[in-house]
């Protein structure tokens, strides 16, 4: 294989493209996903990914844009499971799974009922190669509101994701710091969807949290640490499922989670293939 | 309205999705007990690697599936036990990347392999041999819990009771993930890798605010699978066949109305209860 082969993906528009908006929701999800992993809402990102369904099929029939839907519809997941959770004995997470399966369940009876344009495969597992410039431009956007929101309050944030009853007992809005997260967190899925779908795009908001986790000790170092492996490792499954012809989200995932795998095995304190120095010490 | 009841295919697909439904419901009482909702759904995605593997190699699904869950249970359990990362991350981590696994698989095989089958269920066009397998996983799963539930069911409310009474935990553990995924990999077939999750926690859940006894509460999930799996097949043969769509809705329907109009523990009925609290002791906030 010569350098002309391995040149050849960036002499197309529609990779470069694909580069782009890759590594753009790349970014604003590893930030995202730093603060789910500390807060323990792993289970919201799937929660709110799937409960999007329903929104988009019905921004379909009624003819607003599907981004509004899907935002709305994500939104109604994670402050329908809470309002539920506080009136019910019900566990939380099986509140959030009853209530996000029931979502995606009407999405998928309306979808079937509807005949339309709209592809199930990509809202599911994204369409990153065949992106066109309005959703382009869209995820841009709003990649670049959740990115500017997150990193200006993003000490606040943090001390609400990782210790909610010092953050309460210092006087913090809790209650619409958590709602502000869920909103931003349906906001990067909603930015998502074309990139990766709704089904990948959870460890995309799991994977570069846990890895960084594992490789540095401060929170801004845990930031960058997850947004730079995230972009990485998009533009490498990219790169790739253009050669193996295969599913570009499935590539994206996986080299993300090699990525975590290499950190288990590396990590400096704690990695399994590093001599202890010490037992590793619980979370910081 | 009879003439589902005219083709093989739909009595079939009937009479097999009633049959997962009851199980899952019955396991479901459980998890739901458990808190093990996301680690269904990670099993249920965890499988579909499994699931495309046995495929392409000619092999029983069911033995595919149920060999990548156990992988998947036991990578969690092995990072979980290395890392200081939450144990809801680290599930994450790991389901998402087996069915990144499944998708790969998939797409590079698209001739042989059918992504829509997998990720959404094809009831109604099961294979003989599939509906077989389906009835021995849920005898195995029949039989397990009528033996066990007592303990599994300690274990499920308060392992640390359980262990104190000299329980096998650890045992009781692996027995309960061993059910959970051997359901996972019957519901599967019936509504696919993404809703098998609703079908293994909505009726539980459901018949949790129904009733305050545990035998009821298992017995009334048994019911509740099964009946809404049965009507949702029912259903779906008149709309063009998104079975596991329609058995799923019907499950979350019967949640809501269990969650408002429930006889003691509905949101109705709590709000009533509050209304007399107030009557009795005027001096207390509403």
């Amino acid at each position: 294989m010569n350098a002309t082969t391995l040149l050849e993906p960036f002499r197309h528009d529609f990779m470069l493209q694909a580069f782009a908006a890759g590594g753009l929701v790349a970014a604003v999800c590893a930030v995202l996903s730093c603060y789910l992993v500390l807060r323990g809402w792993s289970l919201m990102g799937d929660a709110v990914s799937h409960a999007v369904l329903p929104g988009i099929v019905i921004a379909y029939i009624a003819g607003l844009p599907l981004g509004l839907g899907a935002f709305a519809s994500g939104l109604l997941c994670a402050t329908g499971t809470g309002w539920i959770k506080r009136h019910t004995r019900v566990k939380e997470d099986t509140v959030m799974g009853v209530v996000f399966t029931g979502l995606f369940a009407v999405g998928l009876v309306l979808h079937v009922r509807t005949p339309s344009e709209l592809h199930l495969d990509h809202i599911l597992f994204g369409n990153l190669l065949g992106i066109e410039p309005g959703q382009l431009r869209q995820t841009a956007i709003l990649s670049t509101i959740v990115l500017v929101v997150v990193l200006t309050l993003r000490r606040t944030l943090l001390l609400a994701a990782f210790d909610p009853s010092h953050a309460r007992a210092l006087g913090f809005p809790l209650r619409t710091l958590d709602t502000l997260l869920l909103a931003l967190l349906a906001l990067a899925i909603v930015a998502s969807i074309q990139a990766v779908g709704i089904v990948l795009v959870i460890a995309m908001l799991v994977t570069p949290g846990a890895t960084a986790f594992l490789l540095v000790r401060r929170f801004d170092a845990m930031l960058a640490v997850a947004a730079g492996g995230a972009v990485a490792s998009t533009f490498l499954g990219v790169y790739v499922s253009f050669f193996a012809d295969a599913s570009t989200a499935a590539c994206i995932v996986l080299v993300q989670a090699l990525g975590f795998v290499a950190a288990l095995c590396l990590a400096p304190r704690g990695g399994l293939l590093r001599r202890p120095r010490q037992t590793a010490s619980s979370p910081a | 309205m009879l003439q589902p009841f005219s083709y093989d295919y739909m009595l079939t697909a009937l009479w097999v999705s009633t049959l997962i439904g009851a199980v899952c419901g019955l396991l479901s009482g459980f998890i739901t007990l458990k808190g093990w909702s996301l680690m269904g759904d990670a099993l249920s995605h965890a499988v579909v690697p499994g699931v495309a593997l046995a495929y392409l190699a000619g092999l029983p699904f069911a033995l595919g599936a149920f060999t990548s869950g156990l992988l998947a249970a036991a990578a969690m359990s092995f990072v979980k036990l290395k890392t200081p990362v939450r144990e809801d991350a680290v599930i994450g981590v790991v389901f998402t990347a087996f069915f990144a696994c499944g998708i790969l698989l998939i797409s590079l095989f698209p001739a042989q392999l059918d992504l829509k089958s997998i990720i959404f269920g094809n009831i109604l066009a099961i294979a003989p041999g599939d509906v077989l397998q389906l009835v021995a996983i849920s005898a195995v799963c029949v039989a397990v819990l009528a033996l066990q539930w007592r303990d599994l069911l300690l274990f499920s409310f308060d392992p640390n009771q359980a262990r104190a009474l000299g329980l096998p935990v650890r045992r009781l553990h692996l027995t309960l993930l061993f059910l959970l995924s051997a359901t996972t990999v019957a519901a599967l077939q019936a509504v696919g890798a993404i809703l098998v999750v609703a079908m293994l926690i909505t009726p539980g859940a459901t018949a949790y605010l129904l009733t305050d006894r545990f035998g009821r509460m298992l017995l009334l999930g048994s019911a509740l699978g099964a009946i809404t799996a049965f009507a949702g097949a029912y259903a779906s043969y008149f709309l063009d066949g998104a079975t596991g769509g329609c058995i799923v809705v019907l499950q979350t329907a019967g949640f809501f109305l269990a969650f408002v109009f429930g006889p003691k523990h509905g949101l109705l009925a709590a709000r009533r209860a509050n209304r007399r609290l107030c009557l009795v002791r005027p001096s207390l906030e509403p």
